[in-house]
């Protein structure tokens, strides 16, 4: 035994005479990566302008704090205190003293100008590496004033997708339900709002229950369940025209909307006689198809991102689980098998994973698994808790929660709250009032 | 009713009786010590004196990694995405899945599709282990002459040994420098091969000269991005802890160091 | 064997059962709830002097007990009195499930209570079903109490 490794010692020895030294570097720290974001340079003649029709004194730095916030709120970074910046913004832009930047500890810095030209807001941003102390990225585009917020998420996307090699989510809105009022008579209104909190808006009155509502993949539309006239019904709004519509003439309650990835189908639920199957309508030629067809309860449909697949909540073998099925209907195959009750599937957009609400023992959890059901992992626990929904990147899920009433059943309330894949980051979304239902739009950019 | 009620009495007492006639008793049990086992604290010192048996077996290991390496990192991008990504497994099942995935990358169907750019350096290193083989099934043969040469060898290797390696507290010392540096972005896809391999070149205070990122065509694949922004945050790393911790004596065996990153331990959790 | 041993051991299991049999789950005949099912009069409204106008189901159920049917009995009687009165049965669920599936579920058991209507004769055009799944509670309470109350079908007056 011996004997042969010194045979093969004897050949090394004359080719590794002076042998590379390898040494196996395995950890390394999951602290966020600090960056440091200048305020955008900006001339006074611009700055006066913008200040005129946006009301905001400096708008160079009103943009900043947005990619700073994103970079925060992701986790990912650790954005540093202004205060302890030492150039200024207009030399920073040009060719910063990468010297004064690692005094601070900045390994990325991104700074920028913004200008208002032609009467519209022209930005350029560069994000620079500077522990090698060289350009990572230079970019430049130009939109009308009042979309000065997208620009802050638009830059925090491509510093993101450069720094960590994923897909950013921060040029995105979120629709959910705004609910006031004591428990047994809630008042729901839809809601949008940008993904940091912003520009929010009410897209109903209140004066009927509004539930579930659900983006397009065009971002034009929304569909949700409405008791309009005291009839649950699915329905379509225009975000910009404010145009409501019930979608499909049918006979009895349809519900737990969504969009197909190609934005031309709705696929529902519709109940009868005791009885809740799959249905999908077409948008444009108005045709019915009926998808699943069995006495037990179907619903939370979700279509896979290449529209092949669905995935859904059935309680066929007795209770609530989660079964994926073709397009068609054909060929249903439960996934979900752990102990408990699984509900409201929905298909990540990379195509990876399906997240779900789980109830075991008297607890939610929000938790996701593999398509074929395998690799289940659960990311929270709540005493109530359900329905995610994706960021376009996959990587983060946003869900809602409802509190435990003490024994007046008083201290009732509601809030959105998000996580990211891995299960760190785990917060609340901040709403005007209480909260449910959220859904996640797909990038503004594209 | 009251019949019912002393029917059920009855028996509930007659259980009570048997399981008391029957129950163990909670004697004293004697303690039984186990042997005492001696253990002799070893100093670490600034030479490792490792003898060779254990010590052929780890370059022999080495060079099976890096054909390992090199192999999976020839596959075409094309089978790295059709292996469905997996979940960050569940900890009973992270052991399989290492193994599991360890296995599909020693089997890719394409080899040498890409060019590789392989820096001249490394060339040298690789080896057939085939002919080592092959020279394995003469070992017996050759019993006799390596007999005699084992004495030349032992001091040979004592030499050989500094030039191949660090010393057990050496390598601590730059690893636990570096660990504290490196920041891994947590963006990266868990289930990917996630090893950067930098060759570094050192001055004697431990400043470095010039970084080389090995696989450096990987770095712009497509698909392969995550590549870019690992190896990135490795480079980051290394600049950021100069100067490294190197040895105080020895500079010809240590002015070159290759560092080889791997994040899949900690993503994998 | 010693006896005294035996005696002690006797002791120490009696009072082991005991103390077992007073840690055991409540019987579930208290005064509101049989099994899950509310049993209770609380939050019960009438449609007429002796006729309840709900009934109430155990956690995933559709079932109709004894007591609901009873209930459904005393509803159909009094709809074929009153022949031109007709009724929505609004279903509901309690909080511990997901939303959609609970609206399905609510209409489950409107319908549920609407079949057997029928069996009593009352044509289906004077009935239509509604549900709220866990929209509407009737109690707040976060308690397997509060929660038996919310899970309901409720007969209402249409005209």
């Amino acid at each position: 035994m011996i004997l042969r490794y010194l045979i093969i010692l004897l050949i090394l020895l004359p080719i590794k005479a002076f042998a590379l030294i390898e040494v196996d570097i395995t950890r390394g720290n999951l602290n966020p990566l600090p960056v440091a974001v200048s305020p955008l340079s900006i001339d006074e003649k611009s700055k006066n302008s913008f200040n005129k029709i946006l009301k905001k004194k400096n708008i160079g730095v009103e943009i900043a704090v947005i990619v700073e916030n994103n970079l925060k709120q992701s986790g990912l970074f650790n954005p540093l205190n202004k205060d302890a910046f030492l150039q200024k913004p207009d030399i920073a832009n040009l060719k910063p003293r990468f010297e004064d930047w690692n005094l601070i500890k900045a390994q990325a810095l991104i700074t920028g100008k913004v200008t208002f030209v032609d009467e519209k807001l022209r930005v350029e941003f560069r994000l620079w590496d500077v522990l090698a102390g060289k350009e990572m990225m230079a970019l430049a585009f130009t939109t009308v004033p009042s979309n000065w917020r997208r620009v802050g998420h638009i830059i925090t996307d491509k510093v993101y997708e450069r720094l960590t090699g994923e897909n950013g989510y921060f040029d995105t809105r979120i629709i959910y339900v705004s609910e006031k009022g004591p428990k047994t008579n809630r008042i729901k209104k839809l809601a949008i709002m940008d993904q940091d909190g912003f520009n929010n808006k009410y897209l109903t009155l209140g004066n009927e229950l509004v539930l579930t509502p659900r983006f397009s993949p065009t971002n034009q539309m929304v569909t949700y369940l409405s008791y309009f006239k005291n009839l649950p019904r699915v329905y379509l709004l225009d975000i910009e025209t404010g145009l409501q519509e019930v979608v499909g003439d049918f006979p009895g309650m349809t519900f737990a909307p969504r969009f197909s990835p190609d934005g031309k189908k709705i696929i529902m639920s519709f109940a009868q006689d005791g009885n809740s199957d799959i249905y999908t309508m077409d948008l444009e030629n108005r045709i019915v198809e009926r998808i699943t067809n069995h006495p037990s309860i179907d619903t939370s449909p979700s279509f896979s991102p290449d529209g092949k697949y669905i995935t859904f909540n059935s309680d066929r073998s007795g209770y609530q689980q989660i079964y994926v099925m073709n397009n068609n209907g054909k060929n249903v195959k439960r996934i979900s098998f752990g102990n408990g009750l699984y509900g409201t599937p929905v298909w990540s957009p990379r195509g990876d994973l399906i997240a779900f609400t789980k109830l075991h023992k008297g607890k939610f959890y929000i938790g996701v698994m593999r398509t074929d059901g395998t690799g289940e992992r659960l990311l929270t626990e709540n005493f109530y808790q359900e329905a995610p929904s994706w960021s376009p990147n996959g990587r983060v899920l946003i869900f809602y929660r409802e509190t435990k009433t003490n024994a007046k059943g008083e201290g009732f309330s509601a809030k959105l709250w998000s996580i990211d894949l891995t299960g760190y980051n785990e917060k609340m979304v901040e709403t005007e009032n209480d909260a449910s239902d959220p859904s996640w739009s797909s990038l503004l950019s594209n | 009713m009251n019949r019912n009620i002393l029917i059920s009495f009855g028996f509930h007492i007659f259980l009570v009786i048997i399981t008391a006639m029957s129950l163990p008793f909670l004697a004293q049990k004697t303690i039984n010590l186990p042997p005492i086992v001696s253990v002799e604290l070893i100093q670490i010192t600034d030479k490792t004196n490792i003898p060779f048996a254990p010590k052929a077996k780890k370059i022999i290991e080495k060079v099976k990694e890096k054909e390992k390496k090199l192999v999976s990192e020839q596959a075409p991008p094309k089978k790295i995405k059709k292996q469905k990504p997996d979940a960050i497994p569940l900890p009973d099942e992270k052991i399989e899945k290492i193994k599991k995935i360890k296995d599909e990358k020693q089997n890719p169907e394409k080899l040498e599709t890409e060019v590789k750019q392989i820096s001249e350096f490394e060339k040298k290193e690789l080896f057939d282990t085939n002919n080592i083989a092959a020279l394995i099934d003469k070992s017996k043969v050759e019993n006799a002459k390596t007999n005699k040469k084992l004495d030349k060898v032992t001091q040979n290797q004592d030499k050989e040994m500094n030039f191949g390696r660090l010393t057990l507290s050496e390598e601590d010392a730059l690893k636990a420098q570096i660990f504290g540096c490196w920041s891994i972005p947590l963006g990266l896809p868990y289930n990917e091969n996630l090893l950067v391999r930098i060759k570094l070149q050192l001055k004697p205070d431990g400043s470095i000269i010039r970084t080389e990122i090995l696989d450096h065509a990987r770095m712009n694949k497509p698909g392969q991005g995550f590549y870019k922004v690992l190896a990135e945050s490795a480079l980051r790393a290394i600049k950021l802890c100069q100067p490294l911790r190197v040895p105080s004596k020895g500079y010809e065996r240590w002015k070159e160091l290759q560092l080889n990153f791997d994040a899949r331990e900690m993503l994998e959790g | 064997m010693n006896l005294s041993k035996i005696l002690k051991n006797g002791f120490i299991i009696l009072v082991a059962s005991l103390v077992l049999t007073a840690c055991a789950t409540q019987k579930k005949t208290t005064g509101q709830l049989q099994g899950d099912v509310y049993t209770g009069s609380d939050s019960v409204e009438y449609l007429a002097s002796g006729v309840p106008d709900r009934v109430f189901f155990a956690t995933n159920e559709i079932v109709l007990t004894t007591a609901s049917r009873e209930t459904l009995r005393k509803q159909a009687a009094w709809l074929r009195k009153n022949s031109d009165i007709n009724i929505v049965l609004e279903g509901h669920a309690d909080e511990r499930g997901t939303r959609e599936y609970n609206l399905a579920l609510g209409e489950r058991r409107a319908n549920s209570a609407k079949d057997y209507l029928m069996t009593y004769g009352i044509s289906s055009n004077r009935i239509s079903v509604l549900s709220y799944g866990k929209e509407r509670p009737v109690d707040s309470g976060s308690n397997p109490l509060a929660w038996s109350k919310n899970r309901r079908s409720v007969s209402v007056k249409a005209n």
